[in-house]
Formats: C-alpha cells, sequence, structure tokens
C-alpha cells in the first residue's frame, strides 16, 4: 500500500463545526490511494460526513468551523482551493434524493456540472450521452424530477456526477431512501466506477450491499478512526463481533432478501399464489388464531379521479375475483391482528403509500372501511382512530413546544395526561423544549405522543428507519413493540430487513396496490 | 403544433404584462387591447398542453370580467356586492400578470433560464437567485402538500378557531424544511461547480424564431398602444 500513489491525504486534521459538538474530529490522519474503494462506518455524528466534507471542499468552504492541519486532493491543497475548481475532481452523491438538485427537469441535471465549468456544448452533449448508456436511464430522459421515485432520482444524481468525470467519488449515505431493487442498481453504479478506476469512498450505515466491493473498511468513533480492515478481513467478521460495534449485519439483509427475490432479483410475487385467491385473500393467519381483529375493508383506490364512485365500487365486486386494473390500490378485505406490529413491503411506487394514506382517511375517495372493537369506521371517521407518523416528521411538529404539541391533539386540555403519556415515551425531560431543538428520533417520539393524545387506534409509520444507524434503528424497533403490547396496532412500511426482523409479528406485502402475501 | 419560445420573450411577456396591469382602461378599446393580452399567455398554456390551469385562468378571468360589466356598476351597494367588487377588481386589473408569469414559469427550463439571463448579461449572482426561486416553487408545493396532510391527520382546519395560530402552524414546518432543503441544495449544486469564475456554458442554443419575434412585436404594440393612449392624447 505504501508505495502506491495516494491521491487524498488527511494530515493531522482536526474539526470542530461552528455552535455544535456534533460530527468532530480529532487528530485524524489518513491516506487513500488511486483507485481503492473505502467503506466510512459507524453511528451517526461519529464524523464519517465530516470526513467526506473535508475532502470535497465542503469544509471549510462551505460549512464553517475550527479547522487544524491540511488536506490534499489530487494535488489542490484544499484550504486554499476554490470549490468551483474541485467539481471536476470530486463529485460526490448525497443522501437526500429530493434535496440535491438544482434543475427541475432531468437533462438538465446531468448537464448542469459541465455547464458551470464551461466545457464545449458539444463536448457535454458527449458527456451526457455516455452518462445515459452507461446507466441505462434513456427512459428518464426528458422528465420532470419531481414525477421520479427516490430510486430514480438517485440514478440521475450518480449520472450528473458521472458527467463531471471526477477522479474521485463520494458517497454519503447514498441508500438510506432506496428500496431494495434501486439499492441493487446503486450497488452496479458503483462497480462500473470502481472497474473505471476511480477512487470511491462511501459512508453508509447499510453494509450488506457494498461489502463485496470495498477494498478497506475504516470504523469511525468519537471523530476518530477507531479500526481498519481489509476487504476481506472484514467480510469474515463474525455477527458478534459486529453487534459489538454497534454497526447493522453484514449479512443478515441479503438472507432476508433472498426471500423475496427471484434470480433476476426482482422482489416476486410467485411464492404465494394461494394469497391472491379469494377468500383467503388477506387472512394472514387463520382467522381462529388471532384474538383480537382489525378488519380493513374495500381499500380500492386510483388518483386518477375517473375512477371514483361507481368505478371503484365495481372494482369491489370484482376485487373478489381478483379483477381490477387501472386502480392504485385493490385490496377488497384483510384481517389484520390487533396490538401487533405489522410490516408493509413492496417497491417503491407500488402501493405501500397510498395503502396507507387510505388507511388514515388522507385519500376521501378512497371507500375503505376500518373495523375496530366491533366498530366501523369510514371516510373521515377514519382519521380519529389512526396517525400516520411520517417519514419526514419535520412536517407534522407544529407548535412551539412539546407540552403544547401534545395538548393540541386533546379535545380538552388535561396536564395530567399528558404528562403521563410523555413520560411513557420518555419525553418528559423535554416537556417545554422546542420540538424543532429535538434529535430526529426524539421529533418521532413527540409525533406518537401526540398521536396518542388524539386517541389513535392504530399506528402508521412510513419508513421510520431510513437513514438510521444501527443503535437507533433498534430503539425504533424496540419503541414498536412496546406500543403494540400497550395495545395499538401497528402499520409500518419498510424497506429494511433488518426492522422487520426484529419487530415485525406479521408482513403483508403490496405489489402493483395489490396484496400478494 | 409546438412553440417553444425563447426565455428572453417570455421574460418581456411578464415585463409588458406588468407594466400595463398598472395602468387603468378607460375605454372600450384600451378593454379589448387589455383582454386580447390576457388571452395570449392562456392560448399559450393551451398550446403547451397545461390544459388544467389555462381552463381554470379562463374561467376565474371569464368570471370576474363579466360580473364587472354586467353585474356591477357604480351605484351597486350593499356588502356582498363590495366584496364583489373587491374580488373582481383585482382579478380583472391584476390577473393578466399571474397569468403569464405562471406561464413562464411553468414552461422554463433551469438551464434555458440561466443562458438566457447569461446572453443579457445579467450578473451571475442575480441569475442563480432568480434560478433558485424558480426550482423552489414545485418543492414548496410538494412540502406544503405534506404539511396539510399533516394537519388533517391531527384534526386541525381553518374552521376550528384561531385563524392567525392556523397560519403559524403550517408556516413554522414549511420554513424549517425549505431552508434545510435549501441548505441541502446550494451544498450540492456547489460541489458541481456553480459560482465559479469560469464562464457557464450551455447546451441549449437559443434563438429568436419566427414567433418570438411575433409575440415580441405584438406586445410591444399593445405597450405602445396603452402609453399612447394614456398620456399623449
Amino acid at each position: 500500500m505504501e508505495n502506491q500513489e495516494s491521491i487524498i491525504k488527511i494530515d493531522h486534521v482536526s474539526f470542530k463545526y461552528k455552535g455544535s459538538t456534533e460530527g468532530l474530529l480529532s487528530d485524524v490522519s489518513l491516506s487513500f490511494t488511486k483507485g481503492e474503494t473505502v467503506l466510512l462506518c459507524g453511528a451517526s455524528g461519529c464524523g464519517k460526513t465530516t470526513i467526506l466534507r473535508l475532502i470535497n471542499g465542503l469544509i471549510p468552504h462551505y460549512y464553517s468551523g475550527d479547522l487544524t492541519g491540511n488536506v490534499i486532493v489530487a494535488e489542490n491543497n484544499i484550504r486554499e482551493t476554490e470549490l468551483y475548481k474541485l467539481a471536476g475532481v470530486v463529485g460526490t452523491v448525497f443522501q437526500n434524493p429530493r434535496s440535491q438538485f438544482f434543475s427541475v427537469d432531468t437533462d438538465g441535471e446531468i448537464v448542469f456540472g459541465p455547464e458551470n465549468i464551461g466545457l464545449s456544448p458539444k463536448e457535454i452533449v458527449k458527456r451526457k450521452n455516455l452518462a445515459v448508456s452507461e446507466m441505462k436511464i434513456e427512459k428518464l430522459l426528458n422528465r420532470s424530477l419531481f414525477e421520479l421515485s427516490g430510486g430514480e432520482k438517485q440514478k440521475i444524481a450518480c449520472a450528473s456526477v458521472s458527467a463531471l468525470l471526477p477522479g474521485i467519488i463520494l458517497l454519503d449515505e447514498p441508500s438510506s431512501n432506496l428500496d431494495w431493487n434501486a439499492i441493487s442498481d446503486l450497488r452496479d453504479s458503483i462497480r462500473r466506477w470502481k472497474e473505471e478506476g476511480k477512487t470511491i469512498i462511501i459512508s453508509e450505515h447499510r453494509l450488506w450491499y457494498v461489502k463485496d466491493l470495498i477494498d478497506r473498511v475504516l470504523y469511525l468513533s468519537d471523530g476518530a478512526v477507531k479500526k481498519e480492515w481489509r476487504g476481506e478481513e472484514f467480510r469474515t467478521l463474525s455477527e458478534s463481533e459486529v453487534a459489538e460495534l454497534k454497526l447493522r449485519p453484514i449479512s443478515l439483509e441479503e438472507k432476508y432478501i433472498d426471500a423475496f427475490t427471484d434470480e433476476k432479483g426482482q422482489i416476486t410475487s410467485k411464492q404465494m399464489p394461494a394469497r391472491e385467491k379469494p377468500k383467503r385473500n388477506g387472512n394472514l393467519t387463520q382467522a381462529s388464531d388471532i384474538g383480537e381483529k382489525v378488519i380493513l375493508s374495500e381499500f380500492c383506490f386510483s388518483y386518477d379521479k375517473k375512477h371514483s364512485g361507481r368505478r371503484l365500487r365495481k372494482c369491489i365486486q370484482n376485487g373478489i375475483t381478483g379483477e381490477c386494473d387501472g386502480l392504485q390500490l385493490c385490496i377488497p378485505n384483510l384481517i389484520l391482528p390487533a396490538g401487533k406490529v405489522v410490516g408493509v413491503i413492496g417497491r417503491n411506487g407500488t402501493g405501500k403509500s397510498t395503502f396507507l394514506r387510505c388507511v388514515c382517511g388522507l385519500e376521501k375517495r378512497c371507500p375503505g372501511k376500518i373495523e375496530v372493537d366491533g366498530k366501523q369506521y369510514a371516510g373521515k371517521e377514519r382519521l380519529k382512530i389512526t396517525y400516520m407518523v411520517m417519514q419526514d416528521v419535520n412536517h407534522q411538529l407544529f407548535t412551539d413546544s412539546v407540552k403544547a404539541e401534545v395538548m393540541l391533539s386533546m379535545e380538552e386540555d388535561d396536564e395530567k395526561r399528558c404528562d403521563e403519556i410523555l413520560d411513557r415515551l420518555g419525553l418528559l425531560p423535554f416537556k417545554d423544549k422546542h420540538p424543532m431543538a429535538l434529535s430526529g428520533g426524539q421529533k418521532q417520539r413527540v409525533a406518537i405522543a401526540s398521536a396518542m393524545a388524539a386517541g389513535a387506534k392504530i399506528l402508521l409509520f412510513d419508513e421510520p428507519t431510513s437513514g438510521l444507524d444501527y443503535a437507533h434503528m433498534k430503539q425504533v424497533g424496540d419503541m414498536l413493540k412496546k406500543l403494540a403490547k400497550s395495545g395499538s396496532t401497528i402499520l409500518v412500511s419498510t424497506h429494511d430487513p433488518e426492522l422487520l426482523a426484529l419487530c415485525c409479528d406479521e408482513v403483508i406485502h403490496i405489489e402493483s396496490g395489490k396484496l400478494v402475501g | 403544433m409546438h412553440v417553444a419560445l425563447d426565455p428572453r420573450t417570455k421574460l418581456y411577456m411578464i415585463l409588458v404584462v406588468s407594466m400595463v396591469v398598472l395602468m387603468t382602461a378607460t375605454t372600450p378599446f384600451l378593454w379589448g387591447v387589455r383582454i386580447f393580452m390576457t388571452l395570449v399567455p392562456i392560448t399559450l398554456l393551451f398550446i403547451e398542453k397545461k390544459y388544467a390551469s389555462a381552463i381554470r385562468f379562463l374561467i376565474f378571468y371569464g368570471v370576474a370580467l363579466v360580473l364587472t360589466f354586467f353585474f356591477l356598476s357604480e351605484e351597486s351597494s350593499g356588502i356582498i356586492t363590495a366584496i364583489l367588487i373587491g374580488y373582481c377588481g383585482i382579478v380583472v386589473q391584476f390577473m393578466p400578470s399571474m397569468i403569464t408569469a405562471w406561464y413562464c414559469v411553468r414552461t422554463t427550463k433551469i438551464d434555458e433560464f440561466m443562458s438566457a439571463m447569461q446572453k443579457l448579461h445579467i450578473p451571475n449572482g442575480i441569475a442563480i437567485s432568480l434560478a433558485v426561486v424558480m426550482r423552489f416553487f414545485p418543492t414548496i408545493k410538494e412540502e406544503y402538500g405534506s404539511i396539510r396532510d399533516a394537519m388533517k391527520m391531527r384534526g386541525i382546519t381553518f374552521g376550528s378557531g384561531n385563524v392567525l395560530k392556523m397560519v403559524e402552524y403550517r408556516m413554522i414546518p414549511l420554513l424549517f424544511s425549505c431552508v434545510n432543503i435549501g441548505d441541502e441544495l446550494s451544498a450540492a449544486a456547489i460541489t458541481r461547480g456553480l459560482d465559479g469564475n469560469v464562464k457557464r456554458t450551455s447546451v441549449v442554443e437559443l434563438k429568436l424564431h419566427a414567433a418570438d419575434i411575433l409575440l415580441m412585436l405584438v406586445f410591444t404594440a399593445v405597450l405602445g398602444v396603452f402609453v399612447y393612449c394614456k398620456y399623449f392624447r
């Protein structure tokens, strides 16, 4: 390793963000050789992202703080190099597909970088076509970015980094918002870059999909590199060793995925043909096995307004025989066990979110009915007995203190009950804090607290663990189990096999709006 | 039929329409010119296949016009009529510029816009800020949709009590998420070389076509007619 050409050199670097104690680095020295693929792992806030920002120059040019030591990237001293000069040298794929776009259309996004560095239009078109054919994204051209799924957006992000032809590519938790199929596409992109001889640095919590690509692994903790393995050493670490480091498992997920995918990597519905047949449709367990039940019926929906009323009703009748084309959701009958955690799986854009939106009554035109404790709820009443914790929980916190947030949901202010709920979720010490000042997990719990205050019997979670490290994911899993124990019925849509394994009592599988397992 | 207008034409249209809406039409002839001017962007929306918004604008504007001309007069009184006069007055007066702006934002791609700005020798800083504003409209819409859903689930609606609070509850999460997205967006954009000293190039070649020249002439004529009738006669 020593005699090979070193392309990135981080020399005794310490960094502290202005006004924050998270993500700091203390006296880190690293060197990356040309063409190697390196994984950075460790808990949230351990400094992974900070290292990437040092390499792409966002530190110190965009995020300010106290920086000592030197970073040399491809013979540029980062401190003295203007950011735009690094654009053709270092490319970065970020975590959130929603916020890394400057254009509103796909074509414009891919050529955005090359245009900025002033290449000739002819060269730009050549690079764009190359990136497009490499990524096989011809179908995505000439579309609005706002219509694309998370996986498709991430592909465009990779293509637009590719078009700049950087020698170094950084990926900052790129898989957080992706489903299994999109992740395998992402893995293909990384593999291609590796074959092209690019230097790749990946910061990631999900380890299974990169484990075969990496040459070296760095384990960070508290802003310092604590451990280092060569790729093959890392792949042979035992499960208990990995768990001790508080990392997500290296291979469990793949085992789990194998159960759902055929050779082509497509999530298949073949294994459970019996489930699609009438009557048994949706009977997860034999009805007699279930004590308390939550019965969902007539959950059919189409975003196309033409399909309202008559068409939907017709579908419900036909749905029994399995015929309902052109609908985004068609679940005529589903029985769930009450007081249990039910996982909802399926590909991105296949009807999971639509299903959750219909169950909690956000889609008014959906005729679905929910039966809980022998009472039936339809239409707007669904909103009262359900509550969805959204993927971006920031959207559902409105007030200026945790206490006010909970009170807002109560019909009559009841401070004692409020304290009780907060205590149960471990939020009592934060009662007077501003919700936006809390950590992600705490915010999630504030949202749950307000749901409980409103008397919701069914709690829905939309991807509660995307982008979380092992410890936080486990926390969410334990919390879901606790909520179920205290009587709530939980539906959780997820791409996270570990979460399924950790806490779900039942799993339902939605594909093209239909129940397949 | 496909008409891809140059962003410069679109900007010129916005400029003319905004000036004209600030001058009141006093004669039937001027009213005619004004209505004609409003129908141009609506027609363009139809051509771009944005039927829903075109029809919506047409109905809004049409209803306000009909009300103003046939049902409201200076002698009418009563609260409802007063509100109607205010509403129709604003719609008839200012809607044309809103329609034109809507048309431009919905049909201009960001890189087209950037290269148009460059051709007009607008400083980079201003061009980038305006481009970010355009990029943000759909984001705000998306975020606002999620927040509205969240409020529905909590049973908070405008009907239930304090209107000021309701606005606050909507604005706070919206501001927080827009600030976050804006921050991440800037970071992503500058790692790809935005805001450098290099002269930006563009794959979109801007050329003024016959349609552009025709429209510019028409709008110049509209402006000329208004200025002449209002100030020189």
